[in-house]
């Protein structure tokens, strides 16, 4: 399965994020991020990332 | 006895449903936004529920509700972000100095330029002080939703539709309105400051500001958000952009605990009840021909009721209801705007009750005013 890793340019966001996503019964979830501090939204479906978008949730792709 | 009829300082007694959660949030959360781990996890996610709750609440997307120290910090956070290059404001003359002294401080650095509309209990003439002033540099206008010492319920939503139409910021102070009447950003307020100790009955230590997102608000302060901790620079987004250091989380939850009180019972029904409270209350004062009253007409009010007895200053008279078991707010209020404006040069004694009060209270103290007028004289 491909993992998308979103950056997310804060808590607030990636709680948004993933709420966002679940209650549309998309799997995600929130890590904290490897290298400086951060919060990453892991993603398992590409078109959980059109819905982050047309929510104008603000994310950086890193994968 | 004590009975608090001075509840637009802070609500007390809290409900029972506030006290528990923050004793639950004691128990169960550390620091939001910070780490991975599970007590980290936990707590963000509750602060999160929390501005859900307040963005839900007061009509905004829960990023943009920032969480703050009181509504000082609200405002001060607003009108120094907003105001941060210069340019001309105006304020109402009933502001508190949560307002005016921020604007006072920017005006005498020379760093703006500050105006003070004249306030009318006849809202088309306030609204014409509003108009009269706006300059072609206006970059904001604040102005306090009702009155902390009058309950005057001001034309905000006819302010903002003014500063709509001109493009500027319009900052409404919600302190004493929110939790007691039905506030929404998209009545055009652009920043909403409020506390969250008050009508929200959340407890002490907590405020919001909660913006529409249309102007950017630098920071009042930097420090660590929890997130780009490698930057010098300050993060840009919200909330977090103007949230530095760690936050009040027991206090958050206590203001989302108090919202969702205020949601169970239902606005109109905390206002009706405190409304009638002080209907009760004046209508008690003015068998008394030793009371002034600070209520016209003309206007609208939230539950408060500013008076004086004739010849007694407010503060001596405070003081000997204090010893009856009553407790009212004397002086000035933090609000000499207003009391110049009143012509109030000793200040008024301030009652204002909330969803706990009982209007038998109010009438006892009413008798307690009545005896206290007569033995003075």
């Amino acid at each position: 399965m491909i993992e998308y890793i979103a950056e997310m340019p804060s808590y607030t966001y990636a709680v948004k994020a993933e709420r966002l996503l679940k209650s549309r019964k998309i799997r995600c979830e929130i890590k904290r991020r490897e290298e400086g501090c951060g919060y990453d939204l892991h993603i398992y479906n590409k078109t959980a990332l059109s819905i982050l978008d047309k929510n104008a949730i603000p994310y950086e792709l890193k994968k | 006895m004590i009975v608090n009829f001075d509840n637009a300082a802070t609500t007390f007694p809290k409900p029972r449903s506030v006290k528990n959660s923050v004793y639950s949030a004691l128990e169960k959360y550390g620091s939001s936004g910070r780490g991975g781990h599970a007590i980290a996890a936990a707590t963000s996610q509750a602060v999160y529920s929390a501005r859900e709750t307040a963005a839900d609440f007061f009509g905004a997307e829960p990023e943009n509700v920032v969480f703050t120290l009181n509504c000082t910090h609200a405002l001060n956070t607003a009108i120094k972000g907003i105001m941060k290059n210069g340019g001309h404001m105006i304020i109402s003359g009933m502001e508190h100095n949560s307002v005016a002294r921020p604007a006072a401080a920017l005006a005498s650095e020379k760093k703006i330029s500050l105006s003070i509309a004249q306030i009318y209990p006849e809202d088309e003439k306030t609204l014409e002080s509003f108009r009269n002033l706006i300059r072609s540099d206006t970059k904001a206008v604040v102005c306090t939703i009702a009155s902390n010492v009058t309950g005057q319920i001001l034309p905000y939503q006819e302010i903002a539709e003014i500063c709509r139409s001109r493009n500027i910021c319009f900052i409404a102070d919600g302190a004493q309105a929110c939790g007691i009447i039905d506030i929404k950003m998209s009545q055009g307020i652009n920043i909403l400051c409020t506390a969250g100790h008050k009508g929200l009955y959340g407890i002490t230590g907590t405020g919001l500001l909660i913006t529409d997102g249309k102007y950017k608000i630098p920071p009042l302060m930097q420090g660590g958000t929890g997130n780009s901790s490698q930057s010098l620079v300050q993060p840009e987004f919200l909330p977090e952009s103007l949230e530095s250091g760690t936050l009040n989380v027991a206090g958050i939850i206590s203001v989302q605990s108090g919202i969702e009180f205020i949601r169970n019972i239902g606005i109109s029904k905390i206002f009706s009840h405190e409304d009638r409270i002080c209907r009760r209350f004046i209508s008690e004062l003015r068998k008394n021909k030793n009371i002034t009253l600070y209520r016209s007409p003309a206007a609208e009010y939230v539950p408060i009721v500013s008076f004086n007895i004739n010849g007694m200053k407010s503060e001596k008279a405070a003081e000997h209801l204090a010893e009856k078991g009553y407790c009212l707010r004397a002086g000035y209020h933090c609000s000499a705007l207003a009391h110049s404006q009143l012509g109030t040069d000793s200040g008024t004694v301030r009652f204002s009750p909330s969803i706990f009060s009982k209007e038998s209270d109010s009438v006892q103290l009413a008798n307690e005013i009545y005896r206290l007028s007569k033995n003075k004289l």
